[in-house]
């Protein structure tokens, strides 16, 4: 029989091309279906493996699924809703309800051959594969993730990671780690689909981040690359990205004048060298002045009091690249006239970070906010002999 | 007076690919060579016909040394003379510069450039904050992502009047990347989105917002130059190159300390100065028809325009208000989108030069600016503050 223009065979037929061994990690079993008036057939779950076999023997398998044709196809075809099936006794499970349950993750989306997939189909299927998705390994040990996908094919779902398990509902929580707003369900399909990149989203205001932009930008790495359903079944030529990431040690050498005023912030002191041609103040000290291309050989102690000539109020995670670690955001890296330079004689430090929104930059001959530095303890001889400036009061 | 003293060369073929975030359907030999076909067909020739080829990208992003080695499947520079070129956000623009002085001097007569990146496929950002002194300035600093010039224009014009100019600006360059079938991002936002994305739009660093910041693109640029001899025998339409000149100065380390007593020498403006001079230009928003500007945020694009231009006051907040800037306008920049919409670093400057020349010959499709375009002007940008300027010519009539 067919129903919606798919027979029940179909759904068996291509259960091995929709075959998800990652889905089926762990599960060793037999599961029955007993698909009234249309047969019965029986998959054999191990080691990543698959077998689908017609029978009319289902006295070994772990769980039996009972029903008929119809909700059999509308529950795999997404035009039946699995739970209101349950819930009314169309569909039956005899046996172990728990193992059976695995099977949901097992299998990649039927399909009808040559139909398009819908808007909603897209993004029903796309939460229905979340959890299979997730990646626990690269996943914060407790987050709450909202997605709020508007439009008419839309809706508000709710992934709640917890010790390395992901749990997904139906619903939108008041309280949440990040949340995505979507303003069309179709961009998101497109996203997910490879076709747009989130951040054009972002740029052109139809998407949005609240809470935790960091982890939002690391959810491609928490759940698993979506598979287009309707990319299976066609052999296309396979495109292959290698993703690596490279550590390579370094060495800088200081030379004279680097290496002289570094060690001057051991002894918490600020050295300048001065240009005998323009008198300007480099800082840090250059052996020679880029300007006016003449050696420079005056120092001058400055500082280390100053004002904020200007600061760049940074929100953008970049990475610090001589550690790799990610800089906390916001963060406040700003141009001081230290006590003793004029001009454009500014010298690059970091912010306090809990001051920042404190900061008022200098114009001509209106000062900026006064600022000092605040000194490490243990002195290396490297920019961060100063931890940071704060203001001065 | 010409400021050439050899032979006049002319521009007889472009090519570029489709750019996009992620051209992963290709390689990158294999990008490149579509942005080479293309060229080659443009221009009616085959790879024979090429003396000799320069090739350039940021090798920093993609981590690759000597890519003109190994892109030579792509380039068809095998056997062939060829020379590696690499000078930040300006390889493009060097890369013309480098082959017009190639074809200029004699030295051969037919010259291939060719720009490209992949920047999916490195750091971007991690690859520029590396360029800083690594004992000092690496720790701090925020790669191309600065706010500054936003700062300086809401300090100059109030925070509305200058947001409001910026976000026109960037919505401008959008309506010409939509015209652009090659350009990467093309929204279709309209003038009335102004005040949301004012508001809305992720700030990366201070006022520098997403969506003023140009994007992260695959792409590459191919274009061909040739003698004048050669140029006039193969071309129904050379697009003559007059002039050009490259201006850096030293790191960024001292260019924020704001005191009138001690002015910035900005490198566009003293480029702009030079050249036009030289040129005999007295009103380059006059002379000129259209102008291919590296923008690389929206924030410099409007601010850039008082340099390159020697406008006053505020006439460069006015151009863009009163939306001259736009195709139809009476100084169209960036038809094709710019660099906000499409930026494949080591091409982006040489896609100014392609475009420039697209529009001198009327080939430039739905962003062909309605009115003849005699004189183009096109340039290029980098770290640390170069500028590169090149003017092109539908006549030889200097």
């Amino acid at each position: 029989m067919e129903y919606w223009g798919v027979k029940v065979e179909d759904i068996f037929d291509t259960m091995n091309d929709r075959f998800r061994p990652e889905g089926a990690k762990g599960v060793t079993a037999k599961f029955g279906y007993d698909i009234t008036g249309d047969g019965k057939w029986k998959i054999i779950v191990s080691e990543g493996l698959l077998e689908v076999i017609k029978t009319d023997d289902l006295s070994d398998c772990a769980a039996v699924m009972v029903c008929d044709g119809e909700t059999f196809v509308g529950i795999n075809i997404g035009k039946v809703d699995a739970a209101n099936a349950f819930t009314s006794g169309k569909v039956k499970i005899e046996g172990d309800f728990g193992q059976f349950g695995k099977t949901a993750k097992m299998f990649k989306k039927y399909v009808p051959k040559k139909a398009a997939m819908s808007t909603r189909d897209y993004i029903l299927d796309m939460f229905g594969t979340l959890v299979s998705r997730f990646q626990p390994q690269n996943a914060p040990q407790e987050a709450v993730i909202v997605y709020d996908i508007g439009g008419a094919d839309g809706g508000v779902w709710t992934a709640y990671i917890k010790d390395g398990k992901c749990e997904l509902k139906e619903e939108r929580a008041e309280k949440f780690t990040v949340k995505l707003e979507v303003q069309e369900a179709k961009d998101w399909v497109d996203v997910m689909l490879g076709k747009v990149d989130a951040f054009s989203l972002l740029s052109a205001g139809k998407a949005a981040i609240v809470g935790e932009t960091q982890l939002a930008l690391k959810l491609g790495e928490i759940f698993g690359k979506y598979q287009d359903p309707m990319a299976s079944g066609t052999p296309e030529q396979e495109l292959i990205v290698l993703k690596k990431i490279i550590s390579v040690d370094q060495k800088f050498s200081t030379g004279p004048v680097m290496g002289k005023f570094l060690n001057a912030l051991k002894e918490k002191k600020i050295l300048g060298n001065k240009c005998p041609k323009c008198g300007r103040i480099q800082l840090p000290a250059r052996e020679v002045c880029a300007e006016c291309r003449v050696r420079v050989d005056e120092w001058v102690e400055v500082g280390p009091k100053g004002q904020v000539r200007y600061m760049e109020y940074v929100y953008y995670a970049s990475p610090d690249p001589l550690t790799g670690e990610t800089r906390e955001t916001p963060y406040g890296m700003a141009n001081i006239l230290l006590d003793g330079c004029q001009g454009n004689d500014t010298f690059a430090h970091l912010i306090r970070r809990d001051q920042i929104d404190r900061i008022k930059g200098g114009k001509d001959d209106v000062s900026g906010t006064r600022v000092r530095p605040v000194w490490n303890e243990h002195r290396t001889g490297s920019i961060f002999d100063i931890k940071y400036f704060e203001i001065d009061e | 007076m010409a400021h050439k003293k050899n032979r006049n060369v002319a521009i007889i073929g472009v090519g570029q690919t489709k750019h996009s975030s992620h051209r992963e359907d290709v390689n990158q030999p294999e990008m490149i060579h579509e942005a080479v076909s293309a060229a080659l067909k443009d221009a009616n020739l085959s790879i024979k016909d090429i003396d000799c080829i320069v090739h350039g990208n940021m090798e920093l992003f993609e981590m690759i040394h000597q890519p003109d080695l190994w892109h030579v499947l792509g380039t068809g520079a095998y056997g062939k003379d060829s020379i590696r070129i690499t000078t930040g956000g300006t390889v493009g623009t060097t890369l013309a510069c480098a082959s017009d002085n190639l074809v200029a001097s004699g030295m051969y007569d037919i010259v291939m450039a060719i720009g490209f990146e992949k920047l999916q496929e490195g750091h971007t950002t991690g690859g520029i904050t590396n360029m800083a002194d690594p004992l000092w300035f690496r720790n701090l600093q925020t790669g191309a992502l600065t706010g500054s010039t936003a700062y300086d224009v809401i300090q100059e014009f109030g925070e509305d009047r200058a947001k409001r100019a910026a976000m026109m600006y960037r919505i401008v360059m959008d309506k010409h990347a939509c015209l652009n079938p090659n350009a990467h991002r093309a929204f279709g936002l309209d003038f009335d989105q102004v005040e949301t994305l004012m508001n809305t739009s992720p700030q990366l660093v201070g006022e520098l917002r997403l969506i003023h910041m140009c994007s992260q693109s695959d792409g590459a640029c191919a274009v061909i130059f040739a003698c004048e001899k050669k140029a006039k025998e193969l071309s129904k339409k050379p697009v003559w190159i007059r002039d050009h000149i490259t201006i850096h100065r030293e790191e960024t380390f001292n260019i924020f300390g704001y005191h009138k007593d001690f002015p910035v020498l900005k490198t566009h403006k003293f480029a702009a100065e030079q050249l036009f001079k030289r040129n005999d230009i007295k009103n380059p928003l006059e002379y000129f028809d259209v102008f291919e500007m590296y923008d690389p945020a929206a924030w410099w694009g409007l601010d850039w325009l008082r340099d390159f231009f020697f406008l006053k006051g505020d006439e460069h907040l006015r151009l863009v208000e009163n939306k001259e800037i736009m195709i139809g306008g009476s100084m169209p920049i960036n038809p094709s989108g710019g660099v906000i919409a499409t930026n494949p670093i080591g091409a982006t400057a040489l896609l100014r030069v392609a475009e420039a020349a697209l529009q001198v010959r009327g080939d430039a499709g739905a962003h062909q600016i309605p009115k003849e375009v005699k004189h183009a002007l096109a340039s290029g940008f980098g770290g640390t503050m170069w500028t590169v300027l090149m003017m092109l010519e539908k006549e030889l009539s200097w």
